[in-house]
């Protein structure tokens, strides 16, 4: 038997008022793999994301979560969502945020695991700092350890690494990679092409459709281009 | 629905509170300094003097007959009576001719003007008559009593919308922020439901509304020391229930504002209809078919009729009249929070 797709989206159109965001996308993740979702500002990679995560309802068209509804995943603490703009309580703590998102999603050994999730990101030593006195960088950080806390088994990323740097960046991805060789399927988007280059692969997007699919590489040689900025440009206006 | 994930919303309120010392003073300050002007300006005995003033001479015999009575007269040509009256520092003015006394009154305050005008027309009346008005007219009280003041009698309805006002603002706002923060999106996105998240809500904001009626009827009875009948539990219990209500509004409300500022300008909407209608300033019975209508589907209506009947009148809890308002206002409550519900919408554009 096929293992169960991580995340499959047959033909999702999803619009808001005027705006069509999805316009027909299709995509398949398999299990452990890393997945880059690529594509300008207002491509919809944020919606898709979405729509994964249970917090929009598509107009049509199927998607399924490790073989469930994205509410049904969601609920059963299979999925992690990490929000574009950090989702925390300014009034809190780092540690009393963790706890929190730790308990909602039914983290039995929390203590072990906030702490594991902090040094994942670096961040145990501020881990009584007040969340809204932290650096935008930091905050992304708690954001990402808010995340992992519950061990998801599908990891949906936006823009995780925003305002974070290089350095740390570095050892985001690979822990990233040590999560997808147990089994997690991380589906990440971006517009930063030296992360995209980490992904095993990668989907372009625009207007809401999949333009391209593939590794880094094939999409740089398909393109004929000289690396993946090239590459996404070419086919971008390829099938404009 | 898990209890352990409306607990950690709850749980998780709390600690927000216990970190922002200065909403906590407001929630708990804030009444008692309002209540502690309002008692001044309602509980201290009114000064019921009415200061008359005569045009012209009057008999001298009229001094002595007044004297012992809560008139003040004093004795003036005609126009400086009248400047007397225009600058305030009169209350009427007599003019006495043949068998007939002319009151003339400021006339400005309806309110006043009433007091004014039964008062000197008894004392004139007593006057003529010449036997004391308390010979025979003997008043007995039902409810209240010869020390029983304006601030006993408002009391009950001001502890009804002070309770009801602070905890509807902060859990409104509250509320609204979480939408706005992107934590509303964050939370959807994690096994938690709407109904636990709006049952943690009730849970967190209860205990500090609760707390906080406990705080404002401790402060009316024990500080401004209200006359009241009834049972002090029963008193809270209607207040329990009152608040309750009020944060489940303030979190179904908050759907319908995009900033804290549009937030903010729902408070009158929300609390001028009730302080206006629901029996503060003029009984239910008394107001028009369509004020009355309204008047029935706001929630302090209830809970100023079940208050004022415990503490004024001391009706039981288990009185048909208190169980009806209690009842009236729990289902109040369990609305707005299946309202909230229905208001937290997963699609969000």
């Amino acid at each position: 038997m096929d293992a169960v797709l991580a995340v499959e989206a047959r033909d999702v159109r999803k619009g808001f008022g005027p705006v069509t965001a999805l316009d027909g996308m299709s995509l398949a993740v398999k299990p452990g793999e890393i997945y880059g979702l690529l594509g300008p500002n207002g491509s919809g990679k944020t919606t898709l994301i979405r729509t994964l995560a249970g917090l929009l309802r598509p107009d049509a068209g199927e998607v399924r979560v490790l073989g469930l509804a994205p509410r049904a995943a969601v609920s059963s603490g299979a999925v992690g969502y990490m929000t574009q703009s950090p989702a925390l309580y300014a009034e809190l703590s780092v540690d009393e945020n963790l706890r929190f998102f730790a308990a909602l999603e039914g983290v039995t050994d929390a203590d072990a695991r906030v702490e594991e999730a902090l040094r994942r990101v670096d961040l145990l030593d501020r881990r009584r700092a007040t969340a809204g006195t932290l650096s935008s960088g930091m905050r992304t950080r708690v954001s990402l350890a808010a995340t992992l806390l519950h061990q998801p088994r599908l990891l949906l990323l936006d823009e995780p690494t925003v305002g974070v740097d290089p350095a740390l960046r570095r050892d985001f991805w690979q822990h990233f990679r040590s999560l997808a060789a147990t089994g997690v399927t991380i589906l990440v988007s971006s517009h930063v092409m030296d992360e995209a280059s980490r992904c095993d692969r990668l989907g372009l997007i625009r207007s809401g459709r999949l333009l391209a699919e593939g590794s880094a590489g094939e999409l740089v040689a398909r393109a004929d281009a000289a690396d993946l900025e090239g590459a996404f440009l070419a086919l971008a206006a390829a099938t404009a | 629905m898990s209890l352990r994930r409306a607990g950690a919303v709850a749980r998780r309120i709390v600690l927000q509170f216990r970190h922002d010392r200065r909403s906590l003073a407001l929630l708990f300050v804030a009444p008692m300094v309002v209540l502690t002007l309002v008692g001044a300006l309602w509980g201290s005995p009114a000064t019921n003097t009415v200061r008359v003033v005569s045009a012209g001479d009057v008999d001298p015999q009229l001094f002595e007959a007044l004297r012992g009575t809560e008139i003040e007269l004093t004795v003036l040509d005609r126009d400086a009576a009248l400047d007397a009256l225009k600058a305030g520092r009169a209350d009427a003015m007599v003019e006495f001719a043949e068998n007939a006394a002319t009151v003339t009154v400021e006339g400005s305050d309806p309110t006043r003007t009433g007091a004014i005008v039964g008062q000197v027309q008894a004392a004139l009346t007593h006057l003529i008559l010449e036997v004391p008005l308390a010979a025979f007219v003997k008043v007995t009280y039902l409810y209240g009593g010869p020390g029983y003041g304006l601030l006993d009698y408002l009391a009950p309805v001001l502890i009804a919308v002070f309770a009801f006002f602070f905890v509807f603002l902060l859990s409104t706002v509250s509320f609204l922020r979480e939408r706005t923060s992107g934590t509303l999106e964050r939370l959807l996105a994690t096994p938690l439901t709407r109904g636990e998240l709006v049952l943690g809500y009730l849970g967190g904001f209860a205990l500090f509304a609760l707390l906080q009626a406990l705080v404002i009827l401790a402060f009316t009875v024990f500080v401004l020391k209200v006359q009241y009948r009834g049972n002090l539990a029963t008193i809270f219990v209607v207040e329990a229930v009152l608040v309750v209500g009020a944060v489940s509004l303030g979190l179904a409300i908050s759907a319908f504002a995009r900033n804290e500022l549009q937030a903010v300008q729902f408070v009158p909407l929300v609390l001028l209809p009730q302080v206006f209608l629901s029996g503060f300033l003029v009984p239910v019975d008394q107001l028009g078919d369509v004020l009355r209508a309204i008047a029935a589907v706001l929630p302090l209506t209830y809970a100023n009729e079940a208050l004022r009947s415990v503490m004024v009148k001391g009706y039981p809890v288990t009185d048909p009249l208190i169980v009806r308002d209690i009842g009236i206002l729990a289902a109040f409550a369990v609305a707005m929070a299946v309202a909230a519900v229905v208001s937290i919408r997963r699609e969000v554009a």
